[in-house]
């Protein structure tokens, strides 16, 4: 991507008021973004944390704004939510001398099929892809979000690439249910992703304990949970079982954020005078 | 080119600013020094560098639990944190308190523009509909507690609950937007997400006791 030095880029997150952790990817990814120089101003803003959607706008500096949400799909929130928040009148809002540029979700981007990939390839080094069963594992109920349309789509993705033996989707709260690994998956190997876009109490307590490999802390997971990261393989039910951290902690995450900000002044460029 | 608010902000500090919310800013040798306000003195401190720090710092507090809303008044103490330019104060300051210093900026140049809690609650939609139904005592009883200076939050209040209709649960001192020349204040123009939530869970405990 061409540098924009003078134009400011809002990474959006939704945030949490409990889970420490829920930020942290999107802080991140900004970080990076920030060292490489890309933009001449770099910020994140939340639903849930600070700087909030009403408060961001006001640190701005920089009249040509790019707004790209840290989701893993469209939905409620980048439909509703952050339009609302920001006052977005449309992919392009022109307000008080300046232009809002509002990206896709990076979730939506194509790339996230291979970054689920390599995801995939670390946590498990070594092991035979066409001897492994991958999940990618989503939620499942979240009735306003296309986040496992999304999940779909990208192991349909994976699928066509022929690598794997067998890719899946499963949930947590609905069929094909994630607990029920050892029945969809036919392979010695197992490789699971958790499809969000941070690590929290799903990825730390709630899946792991639906694969097997954890117990129930009854509210106790927290950062340290992180170990659960870090006895993979984990044998059993006669597998090996690999099990990663949430897609959205993936440091190429960043890339794929500047990636939403090409297209958009791809699809834009005839729209909008920089 | 320096920007706008690093002029600004620059122009504070030259005039004496030293304090915003509970931290103290120092300027050393080569840089700046932030602690807790109550650790000036203090030199058996952790010493950290870099505007990167501030992040974990400004996170937790001291008992290593998770601070959603930064201008609470839980700031953790015992550490010091060196920052080499005034583009790192700036950063630091961003994590410590998030979006404080544009919007003081914007206060300061009359672009601040407030919204009054009703307008808020309207605004909300999905699970945060229902926080419409607040009742005015309600709201000043919610607003009396959760954002009182004391233990919950250090942000002047700029909004009203309705127009013509102000917050008088809490002493005045919370509605003003002048400090003294070496203090930034924190401003807070419009209800926080964290006080919408307060809202729905008063108008679903009210529900369940109807
Ligand atoms: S509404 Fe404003 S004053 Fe009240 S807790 Fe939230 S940020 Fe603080």
């Amino acid at each position: 991507m061409t540098a924009k030095p003078h134009s400011a880029l809002i990474i959006v997150g939704h945030g949490s008021t409990v889970n420490a952790d829920s930020s942290a990817p999107t802080f991140d990814h900004a970080a990076e973004i920030a060292r490489r120089g890309v933009f001449g101003e770099v910020y994140c803003a939340f639903w849930k944390e600070e700087p909030s959607l009403r408060q961001v706008l006001h640190m701005v500096e920089a009249n040509d704004i790019y707004v790209v949400p840290n989701f893993i799909s469209e939905g409620y929130f980048t439909r509703t939510v952050i339009p609302r928040e920001l006052e977005l009148s449309g992919p392009v809002t022109q307000r008080d001398g300046r232009t809002i540029k509002y990206c896709e979700p990076v979730g939506n981007h194509p790339r996230m099929t291979e970054l689920l990939l390599r995801r995939a390839a670390e946590v498990a080094p070594g092991v035979p892809p066409e001897k492994t069963s991958l999940f990618i594992v989503g939620h499942g109920t979240d009735l306003n979000e296309n986040s496992a349309v999304a999940a779909k789509r990208e192991v349909q993705n994976i699928a066509a690439r022929g690598v794997y033996a067998e890719v899946l989707n499963a949930y947590m709260e609905e069929d094909p249910l994630i607990a029920k690994w050892d029945e969809h998956a036919a392979q010695p190997n197992v490789v699971i992703v958790p499809f969000f876009i941070s690590d929290g109490l799903h990825s730390y307590e709630d899946i792991p304990v639906l694969l097997g490999i954890a117990t129930e802390s009854g509210g106790a997971a927290s950062a340290t949970d992180k170990e659960i990261f870090r006895h993979n393989p984990y044998q059993l039910r006669g597998r090996s079982l690999y099990y990663a951290s949430s897609i959205g902690t993936e440091p190429l995450f960043a890339d794929v954020i500047l990636e939403q900000v090409a297209a958009f002044d791809a699809v834009h460029a005839a729209t909008v005078s920089a | 080119m320096m920007s706008h608010l690093s002029q600004a902000f620059a122009e504070w500090m030259a005039g004496g600013g030293r304090e915003i919310g509970e931290i103290h800013i120092e300027p050393v040798e080569g840089g700046f020094v932030l602690s807790h306000r109550d650790d000036v003195s203090r030199t058996d401190v952790m010493a950290f560098s870099g505007a990167e720090a501030a992040r974990d710092l400004a996170h937790f507090d001291e008992h290593g639990k998770f601070r959603p809303l930064k201008t609470a008044p839980n700031l953790r103490r015992g550490w010091k944190l060196h920052l080499a330019d005034p583009g790192e104060l700036r950063r630091a300051l961003d994590y410590f308190y998030p979006a404080m210093l544009g919007v003081w900026l914007s206060q300061q140049r009359g672009r601040l523009v407030t919204v009054s809690l009703r307008d808020t609650l309207a605004r909300q939609t999905g699970m945060y509909a229902v926080t419409k139904k607040i009742t005015d005592a309600q709201a000043q009883t919610m607003i009396g507690s959760f954002c009182r200076t004391d233990g919950g939050c250090l942000k002047r209040i700029l909004w009203p609950i309705a127009p013509g209709e102000p917050v008088t649960s809490l002493p005045a001192e919370k509605f003003q937007t002048e400090a003294p020349a070496d203090t930034l204040p924190l401003l807070c123009h419009e209800a926080c997400n964290l006080l919408v939530a307060r809202a729905r869970q008063v108008v679903k405990r009210a529900e369940a006791s109807a």
